[in-house]
């Protein structure tokens, strides 16, 4: 990694004093690549890069954390196609990324351009955006609290008269809310990157609209989504790869319920590497683990690029 | 954002009475809009304001009256939670794994960002989009490779483990942030610099540095955010009480409850240690953290 460090330095013996003389600041910050990029390199190779390496290892392999591992081949990939709780898990998972990423895409979208001339528009987007910087952690339990039979919930509805209010806690249940708790807690983040999308948009062109006579829904049609359409790109892939690790709001509900592991109906495809390789009960499988963690990059990775094929339009300067 | 080009107010086309600059139509529709916006903002610090004022409250009378407020400033939760429950040693512990990986993470991230954002070469080029790659990773790819490594040298459940793999993992994002800050300062003091005789490291060190400090004070934000924050790879890494940062001591908290009978009085306060620093950090410097966490990502 170092060797290639000076790919237009002339030769060594002429390096030392000439080059210091003749050579630019260009030529000189050149060979300081190992002291300022080594350290970070280094790290990222080491505790980032070779683990992911690791992983694509690990998961061609049976291993239960010690021992030995025996070459399986592509077994563990089989073995997971074939289990229907990790197809129920990465379906949760799939549900996060197109059901709450296209309910997050609306409604963001929609407040970004309420809140396009709104009074109290910076009180409104520091609010809605604070939520990003909570860890999930805290909504999965304040959930927890305001739907439990004695919660908050059930209290606006009993004086409303409803004396069997839902299960809201159920195992079948808990998906859907948990669902809605993530719009809750990330619209606001998208909400922000999209104003700052549509506060671009000069105001001469809306005054061009009003001139044509363009109504409210040819606006949006020909003005503010195709002047948006890349940040929408940078959107999607954003929340591609934040939808795919979410872990803490679904192990929560496992915490509260006493097992320690939430119920298999909310397991997403993070929870269930977590589990497969960590959870105490059974026998560790590394290998079914770590490749189906190899299976969600695998995912990530096919949909930003096609998100990146789809999205890309010509550059619209103005 | 509002231009100054005031547009005749017409009776006969209410939608432009607005002015130009209003996009979302009509006005009943947009006056829904605008109450709506009023009342998520209202839900937002409501729940929270809610959660801070129930962990005064005994857990008894929170489950006869959610909607009571507490009958005076009584911190037993929070002397409770601090000591018998140990949020005492998860907040410290993860006061200083946050601190010092995010101080550690700007200090080895800043140079390289730096490097590659003035090199103009192949390498740097590739560099760049190595480390940008690394965005897209899932953490639970790397998440039992580095069990076992750090196992074989025996830095599992050791906070200075859990600070290394920190740092590791927030390469990626804060070489990506800087260097695009980096790009955006100007050459030509550095140039001048250099006439002046400073040495590369020189140019860095007194000339680039306080230029970039705006940079690398929202980048050194960002990690303490993200790394206070970290779940997955915490309850992973770490196993023995003393060692546990704030979401792992929070979800053992919630599990001995189910043993132990519900305690939301001692569990709200454990969530106020865990929500109020980024509180202070958000109206520190909230303007800053929002530029960048979204215009620092669109770019």
């Amino acid at each position: 990694m170092t060797t290639t460090a000076l790919p237009r330095a002339s030769s060594p013996e002429t390096r030392s004093t000439p080059a210091r003389r003749g050579g630019s600041l260009a030529d000189q910050r050149r060979r300081l690549f190992v002291p300022f990029v080594g350290p970070a390199l280094l790290l990222y190779v080491v505790l980032f890069v070779v683990p992911i390496f690791g992983a694509v290892w690990i998961s061609f392999h049976k291993w239960a954390g010690s021992g030995p591992m025996t070459w399986s081949g592509i077994d563990n990939y089989r073995g997971l196609v074939a289990d229907p709780l990790f197809r129920q898990s990465l379906g949760n998972t799939l549900k996060l990324l197109f059901v709450v990423g296209i309910a997050i895409f609306v409604l963001s979208f929609a407040m970004a351009l309420v809140l396009r001339d709104m009074a109290g528009r910076k009180i409104v987007r520091s609010v809605i955006f604070f939520p990003h910087l909570v860890n999930a952690l805290v909504y999965g339990i304040l959930v927890g609290f305001i739907f439990n039979p004695d919660g908050l919930a059930n209290s606006i509805l009993k004086p409303l008269g409803v004396d069997a209010p839902p299960q809201w806690l159920a195992q079948d249940n808990l998906f859907p809310l948990i669902m809605v708790t993530m719009v809750w807690m990330t619209t606001g983040y998208y909400t922000t990157i999209l104003m700052a999308g549509v506060d671009r948009i000069p105001p001469y062109y809306y005054e061009d609209c009003a001139l044509a006579g363009a109504n409210a829904w040819q606006r949006l049609r020909h003005v503010i989504l195709p002047l948006t359409w890349d940040v929408f790109g940078v959107c999607a892939v954003l929340w591609t790869i934040s939808s795919v690790k979410i872990f803490e709001i679904i192990w929560i509900f496992g915490a509260s319920n006493g097992t320690g592991v939430p119920p298999a109906q909310t397991w997403t495809a993070a929870v269930y590497t977590y589990v497969t390789a960590f959870s105490g009960d059974s026998i560790p499988a590394y290998g079914a683990a770590t490749a189906s963690a190899v299976l969600s990059l695998f995912l990530v990775t096919v949909l930003v690029v096609l998100l990146r094929r789809v999205m890309r339009r010509d550059v619209i300067e103005f | 954002m509002r231009t100054s080009i005031a547009p005749p107010a017409t009776r006969r086309w209410p939608a432009r009475r607005r002015g130009p600059a209003s996009l979302s139509g009509t006005g009943p529709l947009r006056r829904v809009g605008v109450g709506l916006m009023w009342l998520i903002v209202l839900a937002n610090v409501a729940g929270l304001g809610w959660m801070a004022l129930q962990a005064f409250r005994d857990t008894r009378s929170i489950l006869a009256t959610p909607w009571g407020l507490p009958k005076g400033f009584s911190v037993e939760n929070f002397v409770e939670a601090w000591t018998v429950s140990d949020f005492a040693t998860a907040t410290w512990n993860s006061t200083w794994v946050t601190l010092v990986s995010s101080v550690l993470t700007v200090a080895v991230a800043a140079p390289a960002a730096y490097w590659l954002s003035r090199q103009e070469s192949r390498l740097s080029r590739g560099l760049t989009l190595f480390f940008v790659l690394g965005l897209g990773v899932p953490v639970q790819v790397i998440l039992i490779p580095l069990f076992v490594m750090l196992n074989s040298v025996r830095l599992i459940d050791s906070l200075v483990g859990l600070n290394l793999v920190y740092i590791g993992l927030s390469m990626p994002f804060t070489v990506f942030l800087l260097t695009g800050f980096f790009r955006s300062l100007p050459a030509e003091l550095e140039e001048a610099a250099a006439l002046d005789g400073a040495s590369p490291a020189g140019v860095f060190w007194r000339v680039m540095l306080p230029m970039a400090k705006g940079g690398m004070l929202t980048a050194f934000v960002l990690q303490l955010i993200g790394h206070w924050n970290e779940t997955l790879l915490a309850v992973t890494l770490l196993h023995s009480t003393e060692n546990y940062t704030l979401p792992v001591a929070l979800i053992s908290f919630v599990q001995q409850q189910t043993y132990s009978g519900a305690d939301w009085g001692g569990l709200f306060a454990g969530l106020c240690i865990i929500v109020l620093p980024m509180l202070a950090v958000y109206v520190w410097l909230g303007r800053r953290l929002t530029e960048g966490l979204t215009l620092g990502m669109g770019k």
